[in-house]
């Protein structure tokens, strides 16, 4: 415990630092512009953003201060839309709109979007609150990982992922395998030999983590977002002038607290992220309602309040894994994890006492940005608001603009340019064919990690693949890797029985 | 049938990936058991095994889009490979006014619209990066004014 409370007292000494808090207040800020956009959620607007961070030159805990403040402002923003236009931003805003849109309908849209601002806060509050309480003590279980635990955690994140996220697992397993094939590419960093180079001299070192990012989610968005080219007008609801009151509160304190801790939950398991949170706590509540489930899709605070606190929460639980393991706990986190290696700062165990700065700043910088979130959303959604307005038109360009900046500014290499327009078009066909993207990228940045910590296991075995089973550590992971892919297929046969 | 298609180029794409891992790496020595070529040789035998799967048990998509959306999506992946490689030439408030005022109008922007929207998009782009921002960005045709 004490540990904790100097942890936080040394990040928070980070975070109040002038350049540090200004950092959280404009990463918010633009955040919640990006999140209320319409088409655009946080991995997007993140990965849009992150080269540009990177291109700033500020040290690697600012810079990370900066983009957390973006992806958690981006999931407060993206509430906007769907609760006014129901469009929503992303996956994880959808079961937002349910409740949210039939309360703006009524003309109560201020209502609907001071609850879930305060929704949002309980969640992201109570979700680095259990963070600051667990994270040091994963981390320092994790210590004692071997790299053939390594393997196992890996193997279990993406069986947890292709069993929770996506509507084919087939097709999210292979997700994963295009990333870590991705990963591939380049000089073997043990032997020196080339692979899959195709004699491309500008992909020797690889393809940019950047490169990548920004191509699946990025351009891959504009594609989209051309494709759809929203015709007509998108009628945008009134704000109008109710707001919160101490009862819709006290009916939703409980839904809160429930689907905080259950999106927090979930949040922290590897690969999963908001979408399957808001699903699964909308749920929840929806069970837990009884006689008054009716009500829900009618516009009743409950159903609102339960998926943004449940994404919210979410979204913090995702960095747990980050910080803690090297693995993140959701395609977000995984642009995170690869912009903590564009520093060249290793994620993982020893972060909490080698860069306790990163570690315990940006958990410090959370619980202000989720505060400053709240206070800048209450009065300021109006302002949040006009951005829907913005029309597709000119936001389109805009998306390829700064996608070019961000990649040009890095590298300075033209070729880069073609490449994110190759991985857009590659992206955007994936996208059409029901495939989410986000394992891709899980894959892209674990791939590495993966292949070295095998190889690293077989060498200390001299090739007895036995190592890998070798502790009780990995013997449990592999267990729960099975169980989390089975569980889901058992309870399917199970219930189609009881149908029959 | 998308998917099929999809499946099938998988097939191909992941055939070569394959023969590559199985064939054509190979490291000249190496001290550790597992060399260069193990791990794509996993992943290949695992993308293989999925894409037989996606080939047998398609998913039912609709792929189908009228031909103006993919006329619109050609003429955008154009401008794009355009705008990348005009990029350093014109230098990015040329290349980007220009990429700007055409992808605008074709989304339905007025001309006179799109031509301001283009032009303030690269110059205050370029104000704000260059000069704010202190990114790396390039001056093109204009270096000289800049």
């Amino acid at each position: 415990m004490n540990e904790v409370l100097s942890g936080l007292s040394g990040g928070f000494g980070v975070a109040l630092m002038p350049l540090n808090l200004f950092l959280v207040l404009i990463g918010c800020f633009a955040g919640t512009l990006i999140g209320a956009l319409p088409g655009i959620g946080p991995i997007n607007g993140v990965a849009i953003l992150l080269p540009i961070a990177y291109s700033l030159g500020l040290p690697p805990e600012s810079a990370l201060i900066l983009l957390a403040g973006i992806y958690y402002g981006a999931e407060y923003g993206g509430r906007i839309s769907s609760i006014l236009l129901n469009v929503p931003g992303d996956a994880g805003a959808v079961m937002t709109t349910l409740d949210g849109n039939p309360m703006a309908k009524r003309g109560e849209a201020g209502r609907a979007l001071s609850i879930s601002a305060i929704a949002s806060f309980v969640g992201g509050t109570i979700a680095v609150i259990l963070m600051s309480l667990f994270g040091p003590f994963l981390a320092k279980f994790a210590l004692t990982f071997t790299p053939a635990d390594y393997v196992a955690l890996m193997v279990f994140a993406f069986a947890s992922l292709s069993s929770l996220v996506g509507k084919n697992q087939v097709k999210t397993l292979m997700g994963a395998a295009i990333g870590l094939m991705l990963a591939t590419v380049g000089i073997d960093a043990n032997t020196g030999v080339a692979r899959y180079t195709g004699g491309i001299p500008d992909i020797l070192a690889g393809f940019d983590f950047l490169v990548v990012v920004i191509g699946f989610f990025g351009m891959a968005e504009l594609i989209h977002l051309v494709e759809q080219q929203i015709s007509g007008k998108l009628k945008l609801l009134p704000i109008g002038k109710s707001f919160v009151s101490w009862k819709d509160l006290m009916q939703i304190r409980w839904t809160m607290l429930r689907s905080s801790i259950i999106g927090f939950v979930i949040g922290v398991l590897p690969g999963v992220g908001a979408s399957v949170a808001s699903a699964v706590t909308y749920g929840t509540e929806m069970r837990m309602a009884g006689e008054d489930r009716k009500k829900f899709g009618t516009g009743d605070p409950r159903g609102l309040a339960a998926p943004e606190s449940g994404n919210n929460a979410a979204a913090g639980g995702a960095m747990v894994p980050m910080l803690t393991l090297g693995i993140p706990g959701s395609g977000t986190t995984a642009i995170l994890l690869g912009a903590l290696m564009l520093f060249n700062v290793t994620p993982g165990p020893l972060m909490f006492e080698q860069r306790p700065e990163i570690a315990w700043g940006l958990i410090a910088s959370m619980y202000i940005g989720n505060l400053a979130l709240l206070v800048i959303n209450l009065p300021l959604v109006g302002l949040f608001a006009r951005m829907l307005t913005i029309p597709q038109k000119y936001l389109s360009p805009l998306i390829a603009v700064l996608a070019f900046i961000g990649v040009y500014s890095v590298v300075g290499n033209p070729f880069d340019l073609f490449l994110i327009i190759a991985f857009g078009i590659f992206g955007w066909v994936l996208r059409k064919l029901e495939f989410s993207l986000a394992p891709i990228i899980l894959g892209f940045v674990l791939g590495h990690l993966f292949e070295d910590n095998l190889r690293r296991a077989l060498s200390i075995s001299r090739g007895d693949w036995s190592i890998l089973v070798s502790t009780w550590e990995s013997i449990g992971l592999y267990v729960m890797a099975v169980l989390i892919v089975a569980l889901p297929v058992i309870i399917g046969i199970r219930n189609r029985r009881k149908a029959k | 049938m998308a998917d099929r298609l999809f499946a099938l180029f998988a097939l191909i794409a992941g055939g070569i990936y394959t023969y590559v891992a199985f064939f054509i790496i190979k490291a000249p020595f190496q001290y550790d058991p597992l060399g260069p070529e193990t791990w794509p040789q996993v992943l290949a035998v695992v993308f293989l095994l999925c894409s037989l799967y996606v080939l047998v048990r398609p998913d039912h998509i609709q792929f189908a889009l009228g031909r103006s959306v993919w006329l619109r999506l050609l003429m955008l992946v154009v401008m794009l490979g355009g705008y990348a490689e005009l990029y350093e030439p014109l230098g990015f408030v040329i290349s980007t006014a220009l990429f700007c005022c055409l992808l605008s109008v074709m989304l339905g922007a007025n001309r006179l619209h799109s031509v301001a929207f283009g032009c303030a998009t690269g110059i205050i782009g370029y104000g704000i990066c260059d000069y704010l921002l202190g990114l790396n960005l390039p001056e093109g045709l204009l270096a000289p004014f800049l």
